[in-house]
């Protein structure tokens, strides 16, 4: 636990090393955020009901979508795939620690950051601009609401261990997380709550795993659900949460019998 | 009479050696990025993605309400593609920018600095990116067609070539200060970032914000005059004060940013060479 510790007190040192640099990648955060914000409000105009959405919910989709962007896309284990290249994953694995638990370890520090910064900069935004957000009081909502983050940050990390791991395959580490990237930010819903696209189109994307990383945790707290649909978003989500844990498995023991510290 | 034959022969020559020197800069980086076939491509899936991602959100915001600030959906699409243009030509011509601070920080500037080209050129203009290449030809051709539904006349045409120019010629301001920031306090990637987050809300008019963000994106981070005003223009909604508005901001831009840029340099004291 003390190792876990200490990590975790490391991580968040470095991001203070370059404090311009962490100024600037706040002021980034709040900057999307308000981008994001200033696109709805505008596209809402004088209108309150679009989309089957009244402009509160909207709103309150969007800025929640941001809090909740930092809890699951925060992530250091893109580091991985540098490691791989490198060949600095050599000194992970002759160390007695799991260079997975020492992943999970920096991206429970991001990931706290993240939030702490987030909720400052969203309260900010309330305060400055008193957008008419939802709030719930609702205890089962909020944990359910809860358990579907949870799902969504264990289906990221997977995912993006996953995605390092090609590195073990290709000179390229960030081509397809890129890819990734653009379809993650338009599929998970961060743009829009998705079941505003056409029905067809919404049926294909409920069976792959983007909206819930995003898209599903949301709708829960909006309490726009019926209890069939959480338990049906929820069984997709482990299901999906299995297929990543065994992609990774495998990919990780087939990529060290390559691995040849290339770099080294 | 000689001497001024002189100088100018000699500009020309200088000319013809950095549009020389530029071109094999440009052939480096493009052999350098397609190394890896599969990144390429898939880099460039990612920028159609994302590209067509955007769209049609845009085609499903404006089929609910028909127009969007007044604007009709061709409208709206062509203020996209616009959007596209600048900035993907931006990125192909200043794409050595984001790769800058690895120059700062390793000490490698002071090689740069030392060879007899200028500076500021090769940091700037060093690395044109192929892929964005690849995607500008299809954005043109897209622009082309979706502007022809607008039945616009030569002198808007050429109105809408010139901004667009004078839309380079800010984001090239913007580069600049990044870069001059990039020495002053090694920080790029974040700064280079914010800049694009913020043109990113001129995908759509900027008439669809409210004030104060409207007058923000025109006058203090001109995003408005970079991506709306050819648009505009190429409709015919653009006066002569708006053009000379234009023009006069991307020529104060430019001149703020290589003094920021001058300043830079003086600044310098080399990392770690």
């Amino acid at each position: 636990m003390k190792t876990f510790q200490r990590i975790i007190k490391n991580t968040v040192s470095e991001y203070t090393v370059y404090r311009l640099n962490f100024i600037l990648w706040r002021f980034r955060m709040l900057l999307r955020l308000l981008i994001l914000f200033f696109l709805w409000q505008a596209i809402y105009g004088s209108q309150n009901f679009i989309f089957g959405y009244g402009k509160s919910q909207m709103l309150t989709y969007i800025l929640l979508s941001q809090i909740v962007t930092t809890f699951i896309f925060s992530t250091k284990t893109q580091e991985l795939g540098d490691l791989i290249h490198q060949g600095n994953l050599s000194n992970h694995l002759i160390k007695p620690l799991n260079i997975f638990h020492f992943l999970l370890a920096r991206d429970v520090a991001d990931k706290a950051l993240n939030i702490l910064f987030s909720i400052i900069e969203i309260a900010l935004i309330i305060v400055i601009f008193r957008p008419p957000i939802m709030l719930t009081s609702d205890i089962s909502t909020l944990l359910l609401f809860f358990i579907a983050v949870i799902m969504g940050i264990g289906m990221y990390f997977m995912v993006s261990i996953v995605l390092s791991l090609m590195s073990f395959w290709t000179q390229e580490s960030w081509a397809h997380r890129f890819l990734f990237f653009v379809i993650s930010d338009f599929l998970a819903g961060g743009l829009f709550p998705l079941d505003i696209l056409p029905q067809p189109v919404f049926r294909i994307l409920s069976l792959l795993p983007f909206p819930y990383m995003l898209y599903f945790p949301l709708k829960v707290y909006l309490g726009n659900q019926t209890s069939g649909e959480i338990i049906q978003g929820f069984i997709i989500s482990l299901i999906w949460v299995g297929i990543f844990y065994a992609g990774f498995k495998i990919l990780w023991q087939k990529g060290l019998k390559l691995y040849t510290a290339e770099g080294r | 009479m000689a001497k001024r034959i002189k100088a100018l022969y000699s500009r020309r020559t200088m000319i013809i050696k950095y549009i020389h020197t530029w071109y094999l800069m440009s052939v480096n980086s493009f052999s350098s990025m397609m190394v890896s076939r599969l990144g390429g491509f898939l880099f460039i899936v990612g920028k159609s993605l994302r590209f067509f991602f955007f769209l049609f959100f845009l085609l499903l915001i404006t089929q609910k309400s028909q127009t969007i600030a007044g604007y009709t959906q061709n409208q709206a699409i062509l203020f996209f593609l616009t959007f596209n243009l600048i900035d993907t030509t931006s990125q192909f011509f200043f794409r050595e920018v984001y790769r800058f601070r690895h120059l700062v920080v390793s000490g490698n500037l002071d090689l740069v600095l030392v060879k007899p080209i200028s500076p500021l050129f090769r940091s700037l203009l060093g690395g044109a990116d192929i892929f964005d290449l690849f995607m500008l030809i299809p954005f043109i051709i897209a622009t082309f067609i979706v502007a022809q539904r607008q039945n616009p006349d030569i002198f808007h045409i050429a109105l809408f070539i010139f901004l667009i120019l004078s839309g380079l010629g800010i984001a090239m301001a913007f580069h600049i200060i990044v870069l001059a920031l990039g020495i002053l306090t090694t920080e790029i990637d974040h700064a280079v970032m914010i800049y694009r987050d913020v043109t990113s809300m001129g995908r759509i008019p900027i008439d669809v914000y409210k004030e104060p963000v409207r007058g923000f994106l025109t006058f203090i981070i001109p995003v408005g005059i970079m991506m709306t005003t050819p648009t505009k223009a190429l409709m015919g909604l653009v006066s002569a004060e708006g053009v000379i508005f234009a023009v006069s901001v991307s020529f104060i831009s430019l001149m703020i940013s290589i003094l920021c840029w001058k300043y830079a340099l003086l600044s310098y004291t080399s990392a770690s060479s």
